[in-house]
């Protein structure tokens, strides 16, 4: 094992760790909020990806240009699924926690069952965009250029998103209405359309993800599945409730999964992540950053 | 413990024993194979939910790793079977025990984690396990282990054709998991639980006895669980890493409970009568079409019962019956 | 099942001594199973095959000149001209449905016959199935060795396996030294299901015989989200041909990987898979110039016998794709069962049994490469020669063995 080869993929797992925060960042998002965990996350990254691909196939939209668009559909779609589903979860009397994880869950099936249906089962890919394929060469080590992308806009994103947390009067309310949503009410702030806003804001985020990621990875109806347990993984090591936890989990994700393969086989790789996330809420049974 | 919870579950009893007669009953009728295989699945989730609401419904501890469980029962009854020619009735008893062992070892440092936190260590344990089984050459690895058939042997346990003995056992592991539960709700444990539930606080107070019974639960869930993973390795005579230890398996342990009545008695048992013939159905007679028009037919009913009925459908019994206690 | 079996039976016989005017007013149909995954993970695959197996059942009921087996006239003439009835069935991969499916198709849907899987662990348990109620089983297109060898009466493939095909290769590599290219050193690259396994395990134990040196064998998680890491380790190899045995989503993310880590192989060997996919050279075809795959099919058979294009252009018509590896195994598994039904005059599993076992197809009536159709007391057609396929200006050339190349082979593939 050569330096060279633990530097390039040291700086491949940040690389994709950074990707990792950003397809979780959504998840924190409105984990924090209000206490939901979205079992549907890894199909909105679905969803987001073949919006990046048929504006690209049907529209030529290179798919850098496209994100914002994909951002915002995204953004109106969570809107409305808290509007149909989770706004309803929310209100079960009985056994919340559990409403929530399945109805998240069923969702997830129905919206792979109409991807199927709608898209066909086949392989998408994104081919021949701006920055797919291109790769940046640093003394032999090698940078491709979409994950480059990807991960400057993670940081950009968290960087973005602890502003309009701290600085913004949204942010603010969104912060009031997660600590207490009773009191909110009071003050005149409806406490459904700062959770769906929250809901909006959390898919937008997943929606600029699946924008970059339809650059370099395939895209079929079950791609969410891949990413789904890495993204819970990344938020609950983080902690539940700091967006700045899922930030810091993605990196280590991404760095504990390639410095795992230097050492075990790859097929084991995973494995490493998992052990890693099993050791810190042993220790820190509220991950790295909680608050609950 | 008043009369009327005395009452109460005199009345389930019954009713369990005569549902279970009626039952034994149906192969008379049903001939059917494709029909008694889906009976047969049905018994098998209804033990397996039975066995998962016990750790989840009743402990609180939502697991979705019970998956591990399930593949361990299969694999040491295959493994000691295929390798040592050990008899799957003495495998089955050897994958219960090794299950219940693992399941308190795990449990000691995950019962301190809460709420989401729980759930994804919980799934994760049984995706490194999965993992670890892929790679584990002596085990068959990815290529699973073909359990040879040769004839109608009670003693092996194994039948070319008929779905009797299967559908016998199942059934018999169903009102195992069924009694267990039922005797566990009277139970100092089953009081402990509903303490904790209906008062945080108590949880405080109980604190150490509450943390061993959790233990004690998650052994029996394992046990009943991994049990019922051996039975599943004997009906199909095929295992693979894939198709036992499987992400998909926590959930599918886990859904009739839910739908039925989470924490419930019956809720289990009305969840898998539903649930597993619809998911049969449906993949039968629309699936074909390989359009996905099943997956959304069966995602929308999970949505749309969770939602609806938060309780679970016994609530829907209680509300016909007037009790409120039955959907507890 | 007796009563319809009897009435297909009771048909056939009537319409046999009745003469060709009742034959053709004969309207019985035969059912065959199909089992493929319709829903999850693989559907795609599934849906591509529900089209290949249509088509067949279209040739077999339609009048076609074709000099395939059944072909020329309507339906089966043995059975008085009764029409193949297709009875699809998902087994969404998991072989608990492979296996329960199976049993609905046969005690329902009275199918006669099944024909399979895709995934080779459902065919595991598909074939036992088939086994316990003495139902002929083709496994159309899976390639675990392991299948055949179980001793299993009803089991039948007429494709080569793994270790066939991955002999192919080898001998391609020795042909290639004997000419004086230089081949020492291989790189495994497979995921970790039994499709992976098989294939490695084949390879490596070949690469022994042959004195060639294996010196990276990744074996990594199918669907992976990532695989830089796997890749890395490849690169460092920078093996003389890297030996890749994956699906398609994992055969795109490979290659876009490499261009991405600035890795050029010196040459791909792949265990067909994802690289026969359209999916996969629509996604990445400008970085696989002169790829080389192994098959069971190549359309450059169309020059030498025509019927292969003109049945190619009906399946396009159907599915908007050319038949590749999996979907010709796919048309032919289904061809061959509908013949031996036919020989058999009857509805029954162990005469179609017995047709099948006498079954001797010679290779020019398929539209295979094969030398024939024929199989040994194990179920296996050892006469299915696979091909080595070269991906050269968007398409696939066969490359060896000789006597069915059409060209000769680049390599190194990047010159």
């Amino acid at each position: 094992m050569t330096a060279e080869t633990i530097i390039q993929s040291l700086a491949s797992g940040l690389l994709m760790g950074l990707l990792y925060g950003l397809i979780a960042a959504g998840l924190a998002l409105i984990f924090g909020l209000m206490d939901v965990v979205n079992f549907a996350h890894g199909e909105f990254l679905m969803i987001a990806m073949y919006a990046t691909f048929f504006l690209f196939a049907f529209f030529a939209i290179d798919p850098l240009l496209a994100a914002p668009l994909v951002a915002a559909a995204l953004f109106v779609f969570g809107a409305v699924v808290y509007l149909l589903v989770v706004r309803f979860a929310m209100r079960a009397k009985a056994n919340a926690g559990m409403v929530q994880i399945f109805s998240t869950f069923g969702l997830a099936i129905v919206m792979r069952g109409l991807a199927q249906f709608f898209f066909t089962p086949d392989y998408r890919s994104v081919t021949n965009s701006w920055v797919g394929g291109k790769t940046i060469s640093i003394a032999g080590i090698y940078l491709p250029e979409p994950q480059l992308i990807g991960a400057m806009l993670s940081i950009a994103a968290f960087v973005a998103l602890y502003f309009f947390i701290n600085r913004t009067d949204f942010g603010r309310a969104l912060e009031a209405t997660r600590e207490d949503a009773g009191a909110v009410a009071l003050v005149g702030i409806d406490k459904n359309r700062v959770f769906a806003l929250g809901w909006g804001l959390g898919a937008a985020l997943v929606g600029l993800a699946g924008a970059i990621m339809a650059i370099f990875f395939y895209i079929y109806p079950d791609v969410g599945a891949s990413f789904a347990l890495i993204a819970y993984v990344t938020v609950a090591l983080g902690g539940f409730g700091s967006v700045f936890g899922a930030f810091a989990g993605g990196i280590i994700v991404g760095l504990v999964e390639a410095s795992t393969a230097l050492i075990l086989p790859p097929s084991l790789k995973s494995v490493g992540i998992y052990a890693v996330y099993l050791l810190v809420v042993f220790i820190r049974p509220r991950g790295l950053f909680g608050s609950m | 413990m008043d009369t009327q919870f005395a009452q109460r579950r005199r009345r389930d009893l019954i009713m369990a024993a005569c549902l279970a007669v009626v039952a034994a009953l149906v192969p008379l009728f049903v001939k059917d194979v494709y029909v008694q295989n889906i009976m047969v699945l049905t018994l098998m989730y209804a033990a397996l939910s039975q066995s998962w609401n016990i750790l989840s419904g009743y402990c609180g501890q939502i697991s979705l790793g019970h998956a591990l469980y399930f593949g361990l029962g299969a694999y040491t009854t295959a493994l000691l079977f295929t390798k040592f020619g050990v008899l799957p009735w003495f495998g089955m008893l050897a994958g219960g025990a090794i299950s219940a062992v693992i399941a308190m070892a795990l449990g000691y440092p995950c019962f301190r984690l809460r709420g989401h936190y729980f759930v994804i260590a919980t799934i994760v344990i049984a995706e490194i396990a999965l993992v670890l089984i892929q790679n584990w050459d002596w085990a068959g690895a990815a290529l699973g282990i073909d359990i040879p058939v040769r004839g109608d042997s009670w003693l092996k346990f194994q039948f070319t054709r008929s779905k009797l003995p299967y559908f016998y056992f199942a059934l018999a592991l169903a009102c195992i998991a069924w009694f267990v539960t039922w005797w566990l709700e009277d139970s100092k444990w089953g009081y402990w639980w509903r303490a904790v539930k209906d008062n945080p606080d108590a949880a405080e107070s109980l604190g150490v006895v509450v943390f061993n019974s959790k233990m004690g639960a998650a052994a029996v869930s394992a046990f009943l669980v991994a049990v019922g993973g051996s039975f599943y390795a004997q009906f199909v005579s095929y295992i693979d890493p894939e198709s036992v230890m499987g992400f998909q398996f926590s959930l599918l342990m886990a859904l009739p409970a839910v739908l039925g009545g989470i924490g419930t008695l019956w809720g289990p048992v009305l969840g898998a009568v539903i649930l597993i013939p619809l998911t049969e159905l449906t993949r039968s007679f629309i699936g074909g079409s390989g359009r996905g028009v099943d997956l959304i037919v069966y995602g929308a009913l999970i949505v749309v019962i969770s939602l609806a009925l938060p309780r679970g459908l016994v609530s829907v019994f209680s509300m016909l019956t007037g009790r409120k206690e039955a959907a507890r | 099942m007796t009563i319809s079996r009897r009435n297909v039976l009771l048909g056939a016989t009537a319409a046999a001594a009745l003469g060709p005017i009742a034959a053709r007013a004969q309207t019985s149909e035969v059912a065959i199973g199909v089992i493929y995954p319709l829903s999850g993970s693989s559907a795609a695959i599934g849906v591509d095959a529900q089209h290949a197996f249509n088509t067949a059942a279209d040739i077999i009921n339609k009048n076609y000149d074709f000099a395939l087996p059944l072909a020329k006239g309507e339906g089966l003439s043995g059975l008085g001209g009764a029409k193949v009835k297709l009875v699809f069935a998902d087994h969404q991969a998991d072989p608990q449905k492979g296996r329960a499916e199976t049993e609905r198709l046969i005690t329902q849907e009275k199918v006669c016959a099944v024909v399979g899987t895709y995934q080779s662990a459902v065919a595991v348990t598909v074939s036992q199935t088939c086994e316990r109620y003495g139902v002929p089983f083709i496994s159309a297109d899976n390639s675990s060795p392991s299948l055949h060898r179980r001793g299993l009466k009803y089991y039948f493939r007429a494709s080569p396996h793994d270790e066939m095909f991955s002999a192919a290769m080898f001998d391609f590599f020795d042909a290639m030294k004997k000419k004086g290219q230089k081949i020492e050193t291989l790189a495994l690259f497979h995921e970790d299901t039994i499709f992976g396994t098989d294939s490695a395990n084949a390879q490596t134990k070949l690469a022994a015989e042959r004195g060639y040196k294996i010196v990276a064998d990744i074996k990594y998680r199918a669907n992976s989200p990532s695989l830089t890491a796997e890749v890395q380790q490849l690169k460092a190899a920078n093996a003389d041909v890297l030996m890749p045995s994956s699906y398609t989503t994992d055969s795109i993310l490979l290659v876009k990987t490499m261009a991405e880590l600035g890795y050029k192989p010196k040459n791909i060997m792949a265990q067909d898979a994802g690289f026969s996919e359209k999916a996969t050279y629509d996604a990445v075809g400008d970085k696989l110039e002169g790829v080389i795959s192994r098959g069971s099919f190549s359309l450059d058979l169309a020059q030498k016998r025509p019927m292969v294009g003109l049945i190619n252009e009906m399946y396009r018509a159907k599915s908007g794709k050319d038949f590749n590896d999996y979907t010709s195994r796919q048309f032919m598994g289904l061809i061959i069962m509908a013949d031996a039904v036919n020989r058999a005059k009857s509805t029954d599993g162990e005469k179609i049994r017995e047709a099948l076992v006498a079954t001797d197809m010679p290779g020019d009536v398929t539209i295979m490469p094969w030398r024939r159709v024929k199989f040994d007391e194990m179920g296996q057609n050892n006469f299915a020669d696979p091909v080595l396929l070269q991906y050269s200006a968007k398409n696939f050339v066969t490359i060896f063995p000789e006597q069915a190349a059409v060209s000769e082979a680049i390599w190194p593939m990047n010159s």
